[in-house]
């Protein structure tokens, strides 16, 4: 499939193939949900691409020490950078290309600042260090996991390591070169191993979805400093689901082999302290609502019709929460998915096999 | 014999495989049978290495030329072993080229020693000194490098074949490339030794 090429190509022609300018700009971020967690926030960053990117106050989950992660990292093959992250992102408004309705893209929005990213990009660079709403950010993709996932970054960028643990991208940040497994969102590695990194929601969800809920978005395009063959994934093909992304071929070993489910199903997964939740993704969107049970810390998960995706939150208390037309019921108010009154705890999509590769205790909620 | 003679007897010998087999090379360029089975092999070897490292494609859009910033830089950037990156596309009737200076370089390479290889087993097929060589002899020793294109994360080909890599396999890769050049080297040296001498003669051909 090749999609928005042609369209791009042309204006490639006339001006040369040089990223220009720099990122867009916007507000600043305020009041989003989507936002990364407050806190989460710490550290600051000093000025340069020597700066170590912001910190998390508390640790993720991690399931296994450090020494033992390490141990498991293999090459991928390539070399490091062998991969190029996008570094200088163009973006072009929602009527100016051409990308089929079922496609994925990964969709972030910061205030009035709303993005795609389309998977047809990203399966060929893996990471894009981008501004939103003036705050510099990675949003990152590993095709092999099907994860997604933000991280504000500072002043450094990351690059892709070529190494991969469980499967998964290992990134690098430029500033400090440690290593940070994408969906840890940990360094297992370097100066600042055992550092967690902030993160923020990424909602994966169709082209057709997310450009009728958002109108105004921004849209990566393939002006991304290099050439490619866009729009051939070497994987297979989300649109239809094919090769890798449908078989049960894991290519690398995941850390743990976890038979509860098929491997390529995808879960919705969060973290909490000390264990992980994965939601199931499809049950999920079929049932609108799935709630932990007997969990130390109890979890709801609903789903957002629209954007075909869901969201988690801490429910201490146990309330109800009951579907409704055009949201959910908790009390006696009625919510938007994404702004239940309750705290929201990050997740993320994610393959089965490399989610109990990470998680091995997980527990599975359909 | 001291290792010096021995030493010695070996570079002779090297030196005189060599020389027949370059006179090999040059008897089956000179054919017309030969030259044209050469252009052939390199040609399509050369398309089939660039289909393989996946830089050919069938055109699924329109026209279209796009070259990067900084082509020369550009193309120095390695992206996995022996792979670099491309500086320009080119879309064009049925065929879409991502151009990577040193792979079409090396792919050139490979080719040259493969219809070399090619045309000369040839010859030895034809010649009835030759103790029957097949013409597909060395031909085989290309096929490593077919192989050794990335696909993001790993080898290429164990994606599409849907196969698990491990970690020995997706080392070993990066050797293909190099055991291709060996292995035509070797099997050109081995046919052309044989051919050498009777490749240029005419009453033998």
């Amino acid at each position: 499939m090749h999609h928005t090429r042609r369209g791009v190509l042309r204006g490639l022609a006339a001006g040369g193939a040089a990223a220009v300018g720099g990122c867009l700009g916007g507000d600043t971020a305020s009041g989003d949900p989507n936002a990364v967690e407050p806190s989460q926030r710490s550290s600051s960053t000093t000025a340069g691409e020597t700066a170590a990117p912001p910190t998390a106050d508390e640790p993720r989950h991690v399931a296994y020490d450090h020494a033992s992660l390490r141990s498991n990292v293999v090459s991928g093959g390539v070399p490091k950078d062998g991969i190029p992250s996008i570094d200088d992102p163009q973006f072009a408004s929602a009527d100016d290309v051409d990308i089929p309705g079922g496609d994925p893209v990964f969709g972030v929005e910061r205030g009035d600042d709303v993005r795609a990213y389309p998977q047809y990009i990203l399966v060929h660079h893996e990471i894009v260090n981008d501004r939103i709403a003036g705050d510099p950010v990675a949003v990152t993709y590993c095709p092999l996991t099907g994860t997604a996932q933000g991280f504000e970054r500072g002043e450094t960028t990351f690059g892709v390591s070529g190494d991969l643990l469980n499967a998964n991208l290992v990134m690098y940040d430029r500033g400090t070169d440690s290593r940070w497994p994408q969906m840890l969102a940990t360094a297992i590695d370097g100066p600042l191993a055992g550092a967690t990194l902030q993160e923020f929601r990424i909602v994966w969800t169709t082209w057709r979805a997310w450009r009728d809920e958002h109108p105004d978005t921004r849209v990566l395009t393939e002006d991304t400093g290099y050439v490619r063959s866009y729009g051939d994934d070497p994987y297979g093909s989300y649109n239809p689901r094919r090769r890798y992304y449908n078989n049960d071929v894991t290519f690398f070993d995941p850390l743990t082999e976890d038979d509860r489910l098929d491997p390529k199903v995808v879960v919705l997964g969060a973290r909490l302290a000390d264990h992980a939740v994965a939601f199931d993704k499809q049950a999920l969107l079929e049932d609108r609502v799935l709630a932990t049970e007997d969990a130390e810390t109890p979890l709801v998960a609903v789903a957002d019709p629209d954007l075909l995706t869901g969201y988690v939150y801490a429910n201490p208390d146990e309330r109800e929460v009951t579907a409704e037309d055009g949201g959910y019921a908790v009390g006696d108010e009625t919510h938007e998915p994404a702004a239940l009154p309750l705290e929201r705890v990050l997740a993320f999509d994610s393959m089965w096999f490399a989610w109990a590769g990470y998680y091995p205790e997980t527990s599975y909620v359909e | 014999m001291s290792s010096e003679s021995a030493l010695g007897t070996v570079a002779t010998r090297g030196v005189a495989s060599g020389r027949n087999t370059w006179r090999a090379i040059r008897g089956a360029l000179g054919r017309r049978d030969g030259g044209t089975l050469f252009v052939l092999a390199v040609v399509g070897y050369l398309a089939a290495y660039l289909v393989g490292i996946g830089h050919l494609d069938w055109n699924t859009g329109g026209t279209a030329f796009v070259v990067v910033d900084d082509p020369l830089a550009r193309a120095t950037e390695r992206m996995a072993p022996y792979q670099y990156e491309p500086v320009a596309l080119v879309a064009a009737g049925p065929f879409e080229l991502l151009v990577s200076p040193l792979n079409v370089l090396l792919g050139l390479g490979l080719g040259l020693l493969v219809g070399a290889n090619l045309a000369v087993s040839w010859v030895a097929y034809r010649s009835p000194a030759s103790c029957g060589l097949g013409s597909g002899a060395g031909v085989l020793a290309g096929f490593p490098a077919l192989f050794s294109g990335i696909a993001c994360c790993g080898p290429a080909f164990l994606v599409v074949l849907g196969i698990q890599a491990t970690a020995g396999l997706v080392a070993a890769f990066q050797w293909f490339v190099p055991l291709s050049v060996a292995l035509l080297a070797a099997t050109l040296l081995w046919v052309g030794r044989r051919v050498g001498t009777q490749a240029t003669r005419p009453d033998q051909v």
